[in-house]
């Protein structure tokens, strides 16, 4: 069972998509901000890490950059939520070190076709 | 008239401004008008347009000898080597022809004339004949060292001046032989007074008195003289009265001869120291009877001769004055003849001193002044009454009185219609004219009914063939009429007064025309400054007074880049006026008030150039504090506005995507559960977020591309695959109202370059409208791609939606690309949206270097069709980092 972990400070967001997710077979651990994604990635195991950009403490920009900088974290696929579907998001966060990004509102089908992609070229 | 128009380009360099030429054509006007005799007038001429702003450097003036056609020279400019007097003999020489048929000519290349007199500067010539009364005199000859350098103006310039020089050398003319006639005269005159002067008068009287003496058997007598401007007797000739009683002066009145000359009667005093009128001065004489008798011409007194007898036996008797007035009118012409003989010698001495001072006047500029000094020299030396002097006002077609003497009014002022009175007359036949009893003419003016005027001459003033002006002479005198003599001594001040109305013409023509420039830059609003080429003041207007608080006289001659700078911009304005003495420039910048405050300012650089010399600059400055205010505050709302709707956007959006996310996922769930009653209501609640959520989009989107802080993202892509994404995205929109999507892809359609998401948002507003407003009809995309070149020069792709729903009315369309204006506000309740795509897509279709065009009928559908290029020619990087 895929391990996934969703880096979201939205406690509904979260809520939402972690249940939608566990229903469509993954399996679903939480960070709640910038920091407690990255520690919770370098703890290691996850196939995908979801990351939210807007986050407290550290934002998803950055606490890419510290995946990727970390050797533990360096190839661990990461997806990038924004909210604002702007054109210059998708090359910011490519730009990041993202392996994808996809915009919220989540359309559920997309997004599992994203992470299923990511998944298959890991595999 | 051989006068060629020629319009080549001007070759003569160093050409003045217009305002350095008109200064120059002045001087030229009054150089000549101030000339004191002919040879003058010629040096005038040529000096006067050997002037750097006029450009002639070659030229001379040339007087036809009227015995054998030679013309010879009498002033040149630019002849080295050539002597005085060169005679040019008849037959040779272009400058001939002027003379010969009196009008100008043009030679633009004398090296192709044969007549041509070779010279150093054989390039083009003028030549103007020199006319005085009408008559060809001689030539002036301009000459340019390249062809074809003289145009139009040279032309008129130079007519101008040949005229104004003929005029003068007329009046020189005249003056001059006046001025002969009157030094002959005053010799004469001189002469005579040796041969008959006072000296002969008295001895006539006294011959005269011995004669009367001898023949009466008198003791004695005296002879006196009446002083009219004393109103006194003067004795001039004394026989044996027991004194010499010569140079005695008797008041009218006084003693014997006192009262005779006072009664105009003879008188016989038998005891004159008895008699009670006698004088005091002649108390002491040997004198017992007198007789005394006036000496008269018609009623007028000249004198007064008395004889006595000192024997108190002898008496007087009407036998004796019968004898004493036999002599009488012998002493009183000889008398009267003294008196006209000083009379015209002093006359002839007050012409001669007129004459010599009327060249005082030339350089005179204020024309009533000069004219007042002309009508009272007139007046004088042509013996007459009065006069006044009009000018032409051409505007209004009238005469108007500018000086006036001695006419019984001051007429100044008054204005006269051509016809109208003696001025007007002659203003009208261009004639003078001779009015012997003017209250009797037929054509007096209703002004003049109540001057004490007996006979009028007056005259036309003119230039050329230009009326100028009027000037009249006045006898009140019944006596006295006018003559050919006097109409001789008037055109001795016509052209004088000519040429000064002329030149006061000139003069205020060129002063109008600074003093316009001056009003301008002293009413303008924008701060004028002038400086020299060391970057001092020379002049400010009162704006520049006024924004930086420095008053004209503490302005001027301090350098301006220490007077409004502060440390901070001081070399940033010096380097503005440096670069401003060699072109324009133009800026924002900081300057300093007089009193320390900082004023924002645009400022505005310019050279000034006088004649192709920088002689400084010119620096404007326009206030700009409350525009940089006005625009700092306006980002500032911007920024406020932008910041706001950023947030709101965001905040809105998250409790949104709650409402959408839930919504989407219990309805998943209860599918599952197998409630699938809910799930219907649920996917409302889906949809009505999702709307909201476009709508929010939209507003958040058409902000931003009103604030320009819409990014353009340009990337290579393939149109196909994004025509199967965007066709599978609307697929849910197609079938909802039962309608079939026909995608027409014509031809390789490629890959294009330009921002992805853009264009699928368009065409995404462009399908999910056609979709709303059809049903059970057909939506149409059809798609290719314009080989040809087209606006911006590359290929250009072509998407173009149909559908064949409601269509619009012509009026509809006009307002469909705005925001928030669906065709009507009804079919916002009935087929929803926002109003706000097409407008999104119209702004994004520009952006993208393209446009959108519909055409649409009522009932027949709607076609919406976007040319896009095919390689939008942006940096792939653009802007990316705003938001």
């Amino acid at each position: 069972m895929p391990k996934i972990l969703l880096v979201e400070d939205n406690e509904m967001n979260r809520d939402m998509l972690s249940r939608r997710l566990t229903r469509k077979g993954y399996e679903v651990a939480i960070a709640v901000d910038g920091r407690d994604g990255v520690e919770k990635a370098r703890a290691g195991g996850y196939d995908l890490v979801l990351m939210d950009m807007s986050l407290p403490e550290i934002d998803g920009w950055e606490a890419t950059r510290l995946l990727r900088e970390a050797s533990e974290t360096q190839t661990v696929p990461i997806i990038a939520l924004t909210a604002h579907a702007m054109s210059g998001d998708r090359e910011r966060a490519l730009d990041a070190g993202c392996d994808d990004y996809d915009t919220k509102p989540i359309e559920l089908e997309r997004l599992l076709a994203k992470i299923q992609a990511q998944l298959n070229r890991n595999a | 008239m051989t006068r060629a128009r020629h319009t080549a380009e001007r070759l003569i360099p160093g050409r003045g401004s217009l305002a350095r030429r008109q200064a120059a054509l002045l001087r030229l006007s009054t150089g000549i008008a101030a000339a004191q005799d002919e040879a003058a007038v010629y040096r005038a001429v040529v000096s006067g347009l050997h002037d750097e702003a006029l450009g002639y450097n070659f030229l001379g003036v040339f007087l036809l000898d009227e015995e054998n056609g030679d013309r010879v020279l009498q002033a040149s400019v630019g002849w080295p080597g050539v002597p005085d007097r060169w005679r040019v003999p008849h037959g040779s020489g272009v400058s001939e022809r002027a003379i010969d048929d009196g009008t100008l000519h043009y030679t633009p290349d004398v090296t192709r004339d044969a007549q041509y007199l070779p010279s150093l500067n054989s390039g083009s010539e003028i030549d103007i004949p020199l006319q005085v009364e009408g008559r060809t005199v001689g030539v002036l000859v301009v000459e340019s060292s390249e062809p074809h350098a003289f145009g139009d103006d040279d032309f008129e310039i130079l007519t101008a001046a040949a005229m104004q020089a003929g005029i003068a050398v007329g009046r020189a003319r005249l003056l001059d032989a006046e001025r002969r006639r009157a030094d002959e005269h005053k010799a004469l005159l001189d002469t005579m007074r040796d041969l008959v002067g006072e000296l002969e008068l008295s001895r006539a009287l006294h011959a005269v008195l011995e004669r009367a003496v001898s023949l009466l058997g008198v003791t004695g007598g005296e002879v006196a003289i009446y002083d009219e401007d004393r109103r006194e007797l003067v004795v001039v000739a004394s026989e044996q009265i027991g004194k010499d009683s010569t140079g005695t002066r008797i008041r009218l009145g006084e003693g014997a001869m006192g009262a005779v000359a006072e009664t105009l009667e003879p008188l016989i005093i038998p005891s004159y120291h008895e008699w009670l009128g006698q004088s005091a001065q002649y108390a002491d004489v040997m004198v017992h009877s007198v007789m005394a008798a006036p000496l008269t011409i018609g009623r007028r007194l000249v004198g007064v001769i008395a004889t006595v007898h000192a024997d108190p036996q002898r008496v007087f008797g009407r036998e004796d004055l019968r004898l004493l007035e036999s002599f009488t009118p012998q002493a009183a012409i000889a008398i009267e003849n003294a008196r006209l003989f000083t009379a015209e010698r002093q006359r002839a001495e007050e012409q001669k001193a007129l004459l010599d001072t009327m060249r005082d006047l030339a350089g005179e500029l204020e024309l009533s002044r000069v004219l007042q000094a002309v009508l009272e020299r007139a007046v004088t030396l042509l013996g007459v009454t009065g006069g006044e002097v009009a000018i032409f006002d051409e505007e209004r077609g009238e005469l108007e009185v500018v000086a006036s003497e001695h006419i019984g009014k001051d007429s100044t002022g008054t204005r006269l219609k051509p016809g109208e009175g003696a001025m007007g007359a002659v203003a009208q036949s261009l004639e003078p004219l001779i009015i012997p009893s003017y209250h009797e003419w037929l054509g007096q003016s209703v002004q003049y009914a109540d001057v004490m005027v007996h006979s009028v001459m007056a005259a036309p003033l003119m230039i050329g063939r230009r009326l100028v002006g009027a000037i009249a002479t006045v006898h009140s005198d019944p006596a006295r009429i006018f003559g050919p003599e006097d109409l001789r001594l008037l055109n001795l001040f016509a052209p004088q007064a000519a040429i000064a109305i002329e030149n006061a013409r000139l003069y205020s023509a060129a002063q109008r025309q600074r003093e316009y420039f001056e009003t301008l830059v002293s009413n303008s609003p924008v701060a004028i400054v002038t400086l020299d080429r060391d970057h001092n003041i020379v002049s400010c207007n009162p704006a520049f007074e006024k924004l930086f608080g420095y008053p004209r006289s503490e302005a001027i001659g301090r350098p301006l880049d220490s007077l409004i700078t502060t440390e901070a911009t001081r070399s940033e304005a010096e380097s503005y006026t440096r670069q401003a003495l060699d072109h324009l420039i133009h800026g924002i910048g900081r300057r300093c008030r007089k009193d320390g405050t900082l004023v924002d300012v645009e400022v505005l650089g310019v050279p000034v150039i006088v004649d192709g010399e920088r002689v400084g600059l010119m620096g404007l400055y326009h206030d700009i504090t409350e525009l940089l205010t006005a625009r700092r505050e306006a980002e500032a709302a911007n920024s406020a506005k932008s910041q706001f709707l950023a947030s709101m956007s965001h905040e809105l959006r998250t409790p949104l995507n709650a409402i959408i996310g839930y919504s989407e996922m219990v309805q998943e769930e209860v599918v599952e559960m197998g409630e699938e009653g809910l799930a219907a209501d649920l996917q409302k609640i889906h949809t009505a977020g999702r709307h909201l959520l476009s709508l929010i989009n939209n507003i958040l989107d058409l902000s931003k591309i009103e604030a320009g802080k819409m990014d353009l993202f340009a990337e290579w892509f393939d149109v196909v695959e994004m025509l199967d994404q965007v066709t599978t995205t609307v697929r849910p929109l197609v079938d909802r109202n039962g309608n079939a999507l026909v995608v027409e892809r014509n031809g390789d359609l490629g890959r294009m370059r330009s921002d992805l998401t853009k264009i699928r948002q368009m065409l995404l507003n462009l399908l999910s409208n056609a979709c709303k407003f059809t049903e059970q009809g057909t939506i149409t995309l059809r798609v290719e791609r314009e080989r040809e070149a087209g606006r911006a020069g590359g290929e250009t792709v072509v998407f173009a939606v149909s559908d064949t729903g409601i269509g619009m009315t012509p009026g509809q369309m006009d307002r469909l690309f705005e925001a928030f204006a669906q065709a009507e506000a009804s079919t916002t309740s009935k087929y929803g949206g926002t109003g706000l795509g097409l407008a999104i897509t119209k702004q994004f279709s520009h952006m993208l270097g393209g446009d959108v065009q519909v055409e649409s009928a009522p009932g027949s559908g709607s076609t919406f069709t976007v040319r896009l290029p095919a390689n939008l020619d942006v940096p792939p990087h653009e802007a990316v980092d705003s938001d």
